[in-house]
């Protein structure tokens, strides 16, 4: 288990270029790290696997100097370093690029690789800058424009500039944190081209993420974390999907068809619970956002949105839970048109939103958790009686939510953003489903989870149907959705391109009509 | 094997370490100032016993200082009330002002029994502070217009507009000053000594908005609208109207204050009648972390020093030196503040 075999041939006794020795890491009332030990290669890409909270982050923070560890060792190069800041551990090769980009959007890519860097010269002209730029570009074989801006560049060519700031100040190891989740397919490919590249020539990638698929295409080998432990450290080459999922989760976990009803759940209605009939809607910035869109979705079956994110999925799922009124077009709730779009008497008719972004939209992050686990009953009994709010009873509701969810909640009257976005998210779901007795409207509800989060929000959804509610499924996961849906619609530039059963799918077809080729012939 | 101490950033601070940091600001902010007034010859010691024993010493200090508090009390809570639904009234010191004039246009101009004038004078200072307010609020609530500009600039207008009716049209033209209104005859009941019911009425409105905000329906909405609008939308909270009544009632919050001013202490409406209480209003509601009750203590903290302020101009010192001490006290407590979110820790590696 702890053989250290990299792909390069190094001569024997060559010390890791990472070595991180009995890393413990405590924050008030949590363990992140307890006991770690990691060793990274010299020319080796490295996974580092783990759910949501399992500790990946935090101990990359120790890495990167930017946590003291409460106890352990980090040893580079055989030799002991101690971290004080993250200049530090940078001056020691180690660098960083983040999910979110820490790049300055008005800046220039030059500018952009030179901002806080000593070897910085002095007085430079952008000319300098730029040249020097293009010089680091072609040195580590890396595509970037010196003179563009970074909001002029796509993700992908963001990501580039990141890797090349890295690089540039003489990283030896690059810690990348989630890097694909930003990515198109081919940029991803590109992206592991240059990974491959780098560690040709003895340096060391540490590759964190929790798609496994792509763990086990780009990594040497893999660390398993799981509750702030390490749990194992294994070749690629003799782990399999299921192993790692296992490991990871530290139970079997189903990545398999969902579409089955168990004995007594509630059949698919025949007429539709909610109807968009040629609904358009105006986006955020005013121009139109959703064409004619006609929907049906009938109780106890889950319909699939497919797609690409940012062709009105926002706006759709918003039309459907009531918060965005329609320009044109009615909506139809048990076949009686709504007369106005308004959020409090959907939630009032059952219908349930799990929003694409919880923090920004779903939660209040700076109220307490009660707070935000009432969000959908506060108005009834027992939270309010008589026009009187009783935070006692709002709390045993937030409790009883956090029970049925699963949480460990420490103090119901602290700051929900304190809670793993895991938590949060399950949360927000188990809220949802109390009242969503008609339609629960799920966009992305497994975004930014890892692998056991989904399951669990999947079940939650598949458990939802069953009882007889109707579930608008919104995803980029064409996988997820083939798994849950009964139905797909696929969506591009505000359109239904075509409403597909799962039975009859083919996945080209869905391909084509996500890149806004029509229907060749009517399937559903 | 090395040791040593390293500070650790906690989400959330301790609330008695909190306690202890705006204590230890303050006290840090005072040895400051004596160490400045010290260097300047003065003798702190002296001067801080003056105070006292001026303040607390005898009844005529007390009164005062329960005068300074009455209309801080109000704009801090003004502001505090403004905060919750996550707008910045700045303009405290206008709707005061607005307060201030509305009140004295009933009491001047409109005859009849003391009883039946001084409702009617609130109701106009509650009037008059809401509709400073109300173009900043509809701006706001309608175009998304920051009220911070909006309130700050109305300002300016109400000042001067009292400015102008007390040493021009309404100016007292029998009396020797050239810039007051004629005395306003409706007074405030005294409640104790010289102080007047607007200091319980203020703790009671202080006590009734907090106890609103936490055990009512609407303070629930409003609490998560201000918190997070977007969450509020989704929640089917409905956020416009929330912000209009909100921001209404912390101009009208102000408004009262103004027609506390004229009914209960200065009597006549006179040019600079707010004595900046519009701006400080805004320091007590930050010092209270724009809690409802905590601007009772901090616009008590306030007056204090305000009132020790005064005590101090009669021994010579400066105006800009008793500001400079007040601006020590709310810079060391924002940095109090944010250090009781740190602990220390000892660490061996």
């Amino acid at each position: 288990m702890n053989d250290t075999t990299p792909s390069l041939p190094l001569p024997p006794g060559t010390p890791p270029l990472v070595q991180l020795k009995g890393i413990a890491k405590y924050f008030p009332g949590v363990i992140a790290n307890q006991d770690v030990d990691l060793d990274v290669m010299p020319g080796e890409i490295h996974a580092l696997l783990g759910e949501n909270g399992a500790g990946k982050s935090t101990l990359m923070n120790i890495l990167t100097g930017i946590y003291r560890p409460n106890a352990g060792e980090i040893i580079i190069d055989g030799y002991a370093k101690e971290f004080a800041s993250p200049l530090d551990a940078i001056a020691a090769g180690i660098g960083m690029v983040h999910q979110h980009f820490k790049l300055v959007q008005a800046f220039t890519v030059a500018e952009n690789i030179h901002l806080g860097w000593d070897k910085t010269p002095k007085r430079a002209s952008a000319q300098k800058l730029e040249a020097r730029t293009a010089e680091l570009a072609a040195k580590f074989n890396l595509q970037v424009r010196p003179g563009a801006r970074i909001n002029e560049l796509s993700t992908g060519e963001q990501q580039r500039v990141e890797i090349l700031r890295v690089l540039a100040r003489e990283a030896r190891v690059l810690i990348l944190d989630e890097p694909t989740a930003v990515l198109t397919p081919a940029e991803a490919r590109e992206l592991f081209k240059a990974l491959r590249e780098f560690r040709n020539r003895g340096n060391a990638v540490i590759f964190i993420s929790h798609k496994l698929d792509e763990v086990l295409e780009i990594s040497d080998r893999i660390t398993i974390l799981r509750g702030g432990r390490k749990i194992a450290t294994e070749q690629a080459e003799d782990c399999n999907p299921r192993s790692l999922a296992k490991q990871m989760v530290g139970r079997d976990i189903v990545l398999a068809d969902m579409r089955q009803r168990p004995v007594g759940a509630a059949p698919i209605s025949s007429e539709p619970v909610l109807r968009l009939d040629t609904v358009s809607a105006l986006g955020e910035t005013g121009l139109s956002a959703l064409h004619g869109v006609t929907l049906d979705v009938f109780a106890g079956e889950i319909i699939g949105i497919a797609g690409v994110a940012g062709n009105g999925q926002r706006e759709l799922s918003q039309v459907l839970t009531g918060i965005r009124a329609p320009s044109s077009g009615r909506i139809l709730i048990d076949g009686k048109p709504v007369a106005r779009a308004n959020a409090a008497d959907f939630v009032e008719m059952g219908i349930g939103h799990i929003p694409e972004d919880r923090l920004h939209s779903g939660l209040a992050p700076a109220l307490s958790v009660t707070i935000n686990a009432v969000m959908r009953e506060y108005k009834k009994p027992p939270v309010t009686t008589a026009g009187l709010y009783r935070p006692g009873a709002a709390t045993t509701l937030a409790k009883d939510i956090a029970g049925v969810a699963d949480v460990a909640v420490p103090d119901f009257g602290m700051p929900i953003r304190n809670l793993s976005g895991g938590n949060q998210q399950r949360l927000v779901a188990r809220r949802e489903m109390r009242i969503a007795n008609k339609v629960l409207v799920a966009a992305y509800p497994s975004r930014g989870l890892d692998v056991g989060a989904i399951n669990t929000m999947l079940k939650y959804i598949v458990e939802l149907r069953d009882a007889g509610a109707g579930i608008v499924l919104i995803s980029e996961e064409l996988e997820e959705l083939l798994n849950l849906s009964d139905r797909i619609a696929v969506l591009y530039e505000g359109k239904i391109m075509g409403v597909i059963d799962n039975d009859k799918v083919d996945i080209d077809e869905i391909g084509l009509l996500m890149g806004g080729r029509q229907q060749t012939k009517e399937v559903a | 094997m090395l040791s040593g101490l390293r500070l650790q950033r906690l989400p959330s601070a301790h609330p008695g370490i909190a306690l202890g940091a705006r204590v230890a600001a303050i006290l840090l902010a005072l040895l400051l100032a004596s160490i400045v007034l010290e260097i300047s010859g003065a003798a702190p010691l002296e001067l801080g016993v003056q105070v006292i024993s001026a303040t607390f010493g005898s009844t005529y200090g007390i009164e005062d200082l329960c005068l300074l508090l009455i209309p801080l009390l109000m704009t801090g809570l003004a502001v505090a009330v403004g905060q919750q639904i996550g707008a910045w009234n700045i303009g405290a010191e206008g709707q005061f002002y607005a307060g201030a004039f509305s009140a004295t246009a009933i009491g001047l101009f409109v005859p009849g029994p003391e009883i039946l004038i001084l409702p009617l004078m609130f109701i106009a200072g509650a009037v008059g502070g809401m509709i400073w307010i109300l173009v900043p609020t509809l701006a706001r609530a309608y175009a998304g217009v920051n009220e911070l500009i909006t309130t700050l600039l109305l300002n300016f207008v109400a000042a001067l507009m009292v400015y102008y009716v007390s040493t021009g049209p309404w100016r007292d033209r029998v009396g020797m000053s050239n810039s007051a209104t004629p005395r306003v005859k409706a007074e405030i009941p005294e409640f104790w000594g010289l102080v007047h019911w607007g200091l319980p009425l203020g703790v009671l409105m202080a006590i009734g908005f907090a106890l609103v905000l936490s055990y009512s329906k609407w303070g629930y909405e409003v609490r998560l609208s201000g918190s997070n609008p977007s969450a509020a939308k989704y929640a089917g909270i409905p956020v416009r109207r929330h912000i209009i009544t909100v921001m209404l009632l912390s101009g009208m919050v102000a408004g009262i204050a103004g027609m506390f001013e004229i009914a209960g202490t200065v009597h006549r409406l006179q040019g600079g009648i707010s004595n900046n209480f519009g701006y400080l209003g805004i320091m007590v509601a930050v010092l209270a972390r724009n809690s409802c009750v905590g601007v009772i203590f901090s616009a008590a903290l306030m007056a204090l020093i305000l009132n020790a302020g005064i005590i101090l101009q009669t021994q010579g010192l400066t105006t800009s030196a008793v500001l400079a001490i007040t601006g020590l006290i709310l810079f060391l407590t924002a940095i109090g503040d944010e250090l009781a979110h740190y602990r220390i820790t000892r660490i061996k590696i």
